[in-house]
């Protein structure tokens, strides 16, 4: 059972890179469907850009899960 | 793997150009280059086709015609019949037999279609008609039925019901008192003024009514004084002729269609691939007596082209394979020639610029390792099965759809490993599976692979994953530096691979993975990448891209994160479906959770496998921008 230091440094690990995460794709979100309004082709390359700050809420759950299983 | 590709030149005499813009465009292998700019020995000017405008109109025409008749099925294999007939016909006769059908047919259809129109128009206003007087018949006891006098009707939105004292004591004035006017309302917004007055006063009235932009519905003048009851009746009497006379007209309408439409959409394909012939003459390029057409071809469809031409014209047109030089293979457009099992991946490669002709062709990449990324985050047999029944279902549905069939043969594909790990993780549809006892996790290598439990091994997994893939993708930088010939880029992607596995044996030997005294192996490694990394990446980016491509290797992790997602929410369907009391109940909210959770599936892990191809593995190889192959040809038909 993880003691309350480590559940409070896993909740911080992942809830501010959930916050970056969530910050950065509404920017790229909302640029995004802009550039897709005015060009449709663009499509692709937009879906792939939103996904990208997906990697910080991700490594901040593997962060978290080390610190409650290591 | 992208096909290979030849340059050829056609020439030949003037006398034949147009026709052999015909085969060309029938045997649809060819891509234009601009030829008038390419060739500066022979002063060659743009080839300007008079007949572009005469086709323009001639389309026109057509397509108003067409507008009009009523489609009727024909036979696909006489159509291609009469479509051959006319293609290979001389322009001059195709002008001819267009004129020809235009005119049996046009003056025709046109009267026809006139007629119609008037006949609806009509109608519109009958159904105008009938629904004011509807509305008003409530108040003909009110209205006094003078002989001399006309009778029209005001419709007043209820807010601004202040302007009908105003208009009434305006319409006194004008009518001398000779006037009359009930209100009433029809319905929740609208009041209507019934207004009765002198007839010789008529064309003031309706001036002064058309000034204030009231909205006035006029009774023909057949109408006037007879009962309410009776016009409707007139109305519906006179909406059943004209209702008989559209259906004689649309019968008479379809006999012509039986008759002409074939011909007549025929000829508008056809008008509409020589138009479209024209477009490219300003590609083409031509003296006083001879013609160029110049592009590239598959190498695969060489033989064909130079048969179709031959066999149409014989040596009176050349075609001849140009040697290429290193610069002019650079924008060879790129066609790809994948095996069936590596085809539907091409569709994804679109998110991304297609690859230049010197390139490698990523898709085979793609095709192996998306399906894996896939299986190893949904792994879940019973997930596996639904995607697999879902995509044969939509394929075999929307059979039309090219997307459709090659996305819905990439989930195919991707169920396969998706079950297989389902088997690995001991999972069907969550722990459903192995709460029933009907499978359990695999052990493998000492560990038991249940996702929850061995998430360490996982992540380990997915990041050894990782540094194969970015491994995968500096190889292949490396080979297309070395067919680039660019030495920087060689240096780059091999001092890059160097740092790297460097990196990776101080890690190992320092958590005693391999021997301690590999922590000096790998710390040399990482000195002699340095150099080349300096060269090749610059002073100050070349170093620090070692971090990035450390990022972009642990960013495999999600691998493992997103299919620890996906368990846990089917691992909460089966407890949230378990706690219900009622058994039904319980199977439903079940059932509702795992289907979210699979649509997510299918979205999810697809994006982020193809993510982990562009953003973390292709970076290391992939430049793009290449001219994707559009021969000049028939566009198909959607």
């Amino acid at each position: 059972m993880p003691d309350f230091g480590q559940s409070l440094g896993a909740a911080i690990a992942i809830g501010l890179a959930a916050i970056g995460t969530a910050w950065a794709q509404s920017r790229i979100g909302s640029a995004g469907a802009g550039t897709i309004a005015e060009n449709p082709d663009l499509v692709g390359p937009v879906i792939i850009l939103e996904a990208i700050p997906e990697t910080m809420v991700i490594l901040g759950f593997v962060v978290a899960a080390m610190i409650l299983m290591l | 793997m992208l096909q290979k590709m030849r340059k050829i030149l056609v020439t030949g005499s003037k006398r034949n150009s147009q026709e052999v813009v015909d085969v060309l465009y029938h045997a649809g292998t060819l891509h234009l280059e601009d030829v008038s700019n390419r060739i500066m020995e022979i002063r060659l000017d743009k080839w300007e086709p008079e007949i572009r405008e005469e086709i323009t109109a001639l389309l026109v025409k057509i397509g108003g015609l067409l507008l009009t008749l009523p489609e009727v099925r024909v036979d696909k294999e006489h159509r291609n019949q009469v479509y051959d007939e006319i293609y290979w016909m001389k322009y001059p006769d195709l002008v001819g037999r267009t004129h020809a059908v235009l005119s049996a047919f046009e003056h025709s259809v046109k009267d026809l279609s006139a007629r119609k129109s008037d006949l609806g128009l009509a109608l519109t206003a009958l159904n105008r008609y009938e629904k004011t007087i509807q509305k008003i018949q409530s108040l003909e006891d009110q209205l006094p039925y003078l002989e001399g006098y006309e009778v029209t009707v005001l419709l007043i939105q209820k807010e601004f019901e202040d302007v009908i004292p105003v208009i009434r004591n305006e319409l006194m004035k004008i009518t001398r008192n000779q006037c009359e006017m009930v209100a009433a309302g029809i319905d929740e917004d609208t009041i209507a003024a019934i207004t009765v007055f002198n007839k010789r006063m008529s064309e003031e009235v309706h001036s002064f009514i058309f000034s204030k932009n009231v909205n006035e519905v006029r009774l023909p003048p057949e109408y006037m004084g007879m009962p309410f009851t009776e016009v409707l009746q007139h109305i519906e009497g006179r909406r059943k002729e004209i209702l008989d006379e559209i259906r004689e007209i649309d019968g008479e309408l379809k006999a012509l269609s039986a008759s002409g439409f074939e011909e007549i959409s025929v000829l508008r394909d056809v008008l509409v691939d020589r138009s479209r012939e024209i477009e490219a003459f300003d590609q083409f390029g031509q003296t006083g007596h001879f013609f160029m057409v110049m592009g590239w071809v598959p190498e695969i469809y060489l033989d064909t082209t130079r048969d179709a031409l031959f066999s149409r014209f014989g040596n009176r047109v050349v075609v001849t394979e140009l040697s290429l030089s290193r610069d002019e293979c650079e924008h060879a457009p790129t066609f790809y020639n994948n095996p069936p099992i590596v085809r539907p991946f091409e569709f994804l490669m679109q998110l991304v610029r297609p690859p230049k002709y010197m390139e490698i062709d990523p898709s085979p990449l793609l095709a192996f390792f998306f399906p894996l990324f896939f299986g190893l985050m949904v792994g879940d047999i019973g997930y596996g099965l639904v995607i697999l029944i879902f995509a044969l279902a939509v394929k075999k549905r929307f059979k039309d759809l090219d997307w459709a069939q090659s996305l819905m043969t990439i989930m195919i594909i991707s169920a396969v490993p998706t079950i297989f790990f389902g088997y690995l993780y001991g999972e069907f549809f969550g722990d459903f599976g192995e709460l029933m006892g009907w499978l359990h996790p695999v052990h493998l290598f000492g560990i038991t692979w249940n996702r929850i439990e061995a998430m360490l091994p996982l992540l380990i997994f997915t990041i050894a994953l990782g540094v194969v893939h970015v491994f995968l993708g500096l190889c292949l930088g490396i080979v297309n530096a070395v067919r680039m010939k660019n030495r920087k880029h060689l240096c780059e992607k091999v001092g890059m691979l160097t740092a790297v596995t460097g990196i990776i044996l101080v890690i190992a030997a320092s958590a005693e993975l391999i021997p301690v005294i590999l922590v000096s192996a790998g710390i040399i490694v990482l000195i002699i990448a340095f150099p080349l990394l300096i060269y090749g990446g610059g002073a100050v980016a070349g170093p620090l891209e070692i971090m990035g491509t450390v990022g972009n290797i642990l960013s495999y992790a999600r691998i493992m994160a997103i299919g620890m997602a996906s368990v846990i929410l089917a691992m909460v369907a089966n407890t949230l479906g378990g706690s219900m009391d009622v058994a039904l109940l319980g199977v439903l909210v079940a059932s509702l959770i795992h289907i979210l959770n699979i649509a997510l599936a299918m979205f999810s892990p697809s994006l982020h496998s193809i993510r982990l191809h562009v953003v973390e593995c292709y970076s290391k190889f992939y430049e793009g921008g290449g001219i994707p192959y559009k021969p000049f040809r028939k566009k198909p038909e959607i």
